[in-house]
């Protein structure tokens, strides 16, 4: 009993003399690291998405990191929440979105790299950042076929104005609360004749649109759709839809918890995402019906991201 | 002579045995094979206990994976029962969290927030109740992480978009279905478990059956097993133990009754063997015993007839010449008187005396030689008519005396009515010589002594020391001198030898000067009862 007792007491008062003599000091390079936390990566809810989740967890993990993929959240009011309640790390975010509908910014910066800048501080202020941009960009269209644009000319958003009658539009459900959405519609364009059909599914707007259900359907830039002359994207000049960059959100306790390597590959990853290859890939899900970790695998290989 | 003459006779006489001791060695190998019926039985109760052991434990075996199987079906029940209520926890969130957003009523929020606190209970107790199973516990992982992801992704950040946005942007995230998109993952994950627990419960059912039917079966294999062990043990002890067992005692049986021929088959080597061997060497003994009994009991009826015979021929021939020189005296004192000188008759005299005594010797002694040697002459006789016989015979006697003798009331007696009627004048007669001073008072009763009449003769003469009353009984034995009390001392010989032959007893209670009581037995004569009863009208009868 007194022996343990008094090893208690010398054991209490070497943690007290290490805890005085080493306040400034860095941890010992022997001192094993505590195990680090798996990178949780989030998507939102349609295959871009998919596959840049793919791409980014793979290259993670070709780079050594601990890497718990947590696909499919929803839309970007859901996953971004789903990020600030410390459910996910990190997810890969549209500037555009992200400045209209979780930073609230509804005049449109001059550029991309002044929408960036703006959207980086957004989440920095938040102890979170945002990675380097993608060459590549995403923004929201809205597209129809090539046949009905002709027999009402239509060549902008500002056109469908002249139609007459209510216009029938596939979306998204968030779309209609949003101002890259309906609200921005209505409140640029001055769309009142606009008739919103909430889709469960981004996968149903074309095939409603080829089956006459709708006039007008939402598409993405990067859609493997547009891949052909099918569909007409009309043109926005008065910029409902924002920057489409792809911009990973990460919080920066991650980063700093995993160091640099995790900016590092998936800065690199982002750096070959050209419009040309997403649109391809997304394709190559879509419509080849391949599975997106199959894809992401053989486009990080190509470019020897992984081995 | 004679002595060396027997033994080689009776050696000669001895019958032979060929009944042989073992030998040690033959001892040694008795012994090591006498443990076999031991070790047979040990064997065979150690057999049947191995058996009924191994039924015993596979029986135990099957009760216990029954009972396994059983618990497991058990646990698989209870694991599809609290994944039905998990399912329906979430089906019940999505249900009411659409509700909530739909109608915007703070109630339906109440058993969203109470599903999303007991379903980690409800998930634990899952993955508790599947911990036998690797597949299903993985399966309860994926389960598990999908519903929270369920939780954390979707159902608190819709109430949180509803706290912060509103009502209209989560409708919209309801619009996405991204809540069942979420579930339904789930849900098919849920049905491949249930399907996963409905197959074990199936299994285990078939094996709890399977298990039921094999411990049923060993147990009447086991019940069968017992009954034929205890037929097959029953038969053999039976045959090996308790034939052998019985034939040695009814081999008892027939010696105890006197057929000491009787011998029991002793080849076994065991302990039965040693019983058979041990029975038949004391049957040896035993006939040995009895043929040298019989043998010495003829060589002593033969001495003692020739001894008698001897006796008698002795005392009779004795009795001529005895008689002779006792009628020369007579003629010789007759012729001589006138000259003699006064010593002359005293010798005759004196010649005379003994050769009257040695006539009185030899012919008590043809008289205990002749007793109890006779054919009997049994009839039922009076007794009272016998007293009477001997009374008078004795009437000199008891008239000198003066003796007073009564007697009782006497019965109807089987026997020899010479012999008997000498035993009540012997003992008469000495009641009345041997009384010293005193006037003789003599009794003679009968009374009945269960089968039998006790006779006594008692009187109030000398009587004598307790520790002669069995020796006065013995031939020419007496206990006073002949000056004293004459006679020969061949009397109360004579009537033990009648009474014997007769198949009663005699004895004497006497202690000196208080005179004796001389009993003895003799049958009764049963029913008619009238014969048995005492003379009951016959007077005392007094003499004096």
């Amino acid at each position: 009993m007194r022996c343990t007792a008094a090893l208690a007491v010398l054991a209490a008062l070497t943690l007290v003399l290490g805890g005085c003599g080493g306040g400034d000091s860095e941890p010992s390079p022997d001192t094993p690291a505590p195990a680090k936390k798996p990178i949780r990566i989030g998507t939102k809810n349609f295959t871009e998405q998919f596959i840049l989740g793919e791409l980014y967890s793979q290259a993670l993990e070709a780079k050594g990191f601990d890497v718990e993929p947590k696909g499919e959240i929803g839309s970007t009011e859901i996953t971004h929440r789903a990020l600030t309640s410390g459910s996910l790390d990190m997810y890969p975010e549209y500037i555009g979105i992200l400045l209209s509908e979780i930073a609230d910014v509804t005049d449109r910066p001059g550029s991309t790299a002044a929408a960036y800048k703006l959207a980086k501080a957004y989440e920095e202020r938040r102890n979170y950042t945002l990675l380097e941009p993608t060459p590549f960009s995403n923004v929201n269209a809205l597209a129809v076929k090539p046949a009905y644009a002709r027999r009402h000319k239509l060549r902008s958003i500002a056109d469908l104005k002249r139609l007459k009658g209510p216009l029938r539009l596939a979306a998204l459900p968030e779309f209609r609360n949003r101002y890259e959405g309906m609200i921005g519609l209505r409140d640029r364009y001055g769309l009142r004749n606009l008739r919103m059909t909430a889709l469960e599914d981004s996968a149903q707007r074309y095939p409603r649109l080829d089956s006459g259900k709708v006039d007008v359907t939402v598409a993405f830039s990067t859609d493997g759709q547009l891949v052909g002359r099918r569909y007409r994207l009309l043109s926005d000049p008065r910029g409902v839809f924002g920057a489409g960059q792809v911009a990973p959100v990460i919080h920066r306790d991650v980063l700093k918890a995993h160091g640099p390597g995790v900016a590092q590959a998936i800065d690199a990853v982002s750096a070959t995402l050209t419009t040309n290859v997403v649109r391809r890939m997304n394709k190559a899900v879509e419509i080849d019906g391949r599975k997106p970790a199959q894809v992401a695998k053989e486009f990080l290989r190509s470019h020897g991201l992984v081995g | 002579m004679l002595q060396r003459i027997r033994r080689t006779f009776a050696e000669e006489q001895r019958p032979q045995y060929s009944f042989s001791t073992p030998t040690r060695q033959e001892r040694s190998l008795l012994r090591t094979l006498r443990t076999r019926i031991t070790t047979r039985v040990v064997a065979l109760a150690a057999a049947a206990a191995v058996l009924i052991g191994l039924a015993l434990l596979v029986l135990i075996v099957a009760v216990s994976g029954q009972r396994k199987a059983a618990e497991t079906a058990f646990a698989s029940q209870d694991a599809v029962s609290v994944a039905n209520d998990l399912e329906k926890s979430l089906i019940s969130i999505e249900n009411a969290l659409g509700r909530y957003v739909a109608t915007r009523q703070e109630k339906y929020l109440v058993p969203v927030r109470s599903a999303l606190r007991t379903y980690p209970k409800q998930q634990n107790e899952l993955a508790r109740l599947v911990s036998d199973d690797p597949g299903q516990q993985q399966r309860v992982r994926q389960i598990g992480g999908a519903i929270d992801d369920y939780a954390d992704l979707w159902v608190r950040i819709l109430i949180d978009i509803v706290r912060q946005d509103g009502f209209g942007k989560a409708a919209d995230q309801i619009e996405t279905d991204g809540g069942r998109s979420r579930l339904d993952p789930i849900r098919r994950n849920f049905a491949r478990l249930f399907e996963r627990e409905r197959t074990v419960i199936r299994e285990r059912e078939d094996s709890a059956a399977s298990m039921s039917q094999l411990a049923i079966n060993f147990g009447i294999g086991g019940l069968g097993l017992v009954f034929i062990l205890a037929t097959g043990f029953t038969i053999y002890l039976r045959r090996s133990v308790v034939r052998p067992v019985l034939e040695v005692a009814d081999a008892t049986g027939r010696v105890a009754a006197g057929d000491l021929a009787t011998r029991v088959p002793s080849d076994r080597v065991d302990e039965l063997g040693d019983l058979a061997r041990g029975f038949n060497s004391m049957a040896d003994t035993l006939q040995r015993g009895r043929d040298e009994l019989e043998y010495s009991n003829a060589e002593l009826m033969r001495s003692n007839a020739e001894l008698e015979q001897f006796a008698s021929v002795t005392s009779h021939d004795l009795q001529a010449p005895l008689t002779t020189i006792s009628m020369y005296a007579e003629l010789l004192e007759r012729r001589r008187a006138p000259e003699a000188d006064g010593e002359g008759p005293d010798l005759v005299e004196g010649i005379r005396e003994a050769t009257q005594q040695a006539r009185a010797l030899i012919r008590d002694l043809l008289e205990y030689s002749r007793a109890g040697r006779g054919r009997l002459t049994l009839e039922e006789i009076p007794a009272a008519k016998i007293v009477d016989q001997a009374l008078e015979a004795l009437a000199g006697a008891i008239e000198q005396s003066g003796a007073h003798v009564t007697v009782g009331e006497m019965p109807t007696v089987l026997a020899d009515r010479a012999n008997l009627c000498r035993v009540i004048q012997n003992l008469v007669g000495n009641a009345v010589k041997f009384t010293g001073d005193k006037t003789p008072r003599v009794r003679i009763d009968a009374e009945r002594d269960n089968g039998l009449w006790r006779f006594s003769v008692r009187d109030n003469g000398i009587g004598m020391k307790p520790e002669h009353t069995a020796r006065i009984f013995e031939p020419f034995h007496r206990l006073h001198g002949e000056e004293e009390y004459p006679g020969t001392g061949i009397g109360l010989a004579v009537c033990q030898r009648i009474i014997d032959q007769h198949g009663g007893r005699i004895w004497v209670s006497s202690n000196p000067g208080q005179g004796s009581v001389f009993q003895f037995t003799l049958p009764a004569v049963e029913p008619p009862a009238e014969r048995s009863q005492p003379n009951r009208g016959a007077p005392v009868r007094a003499k004096a």
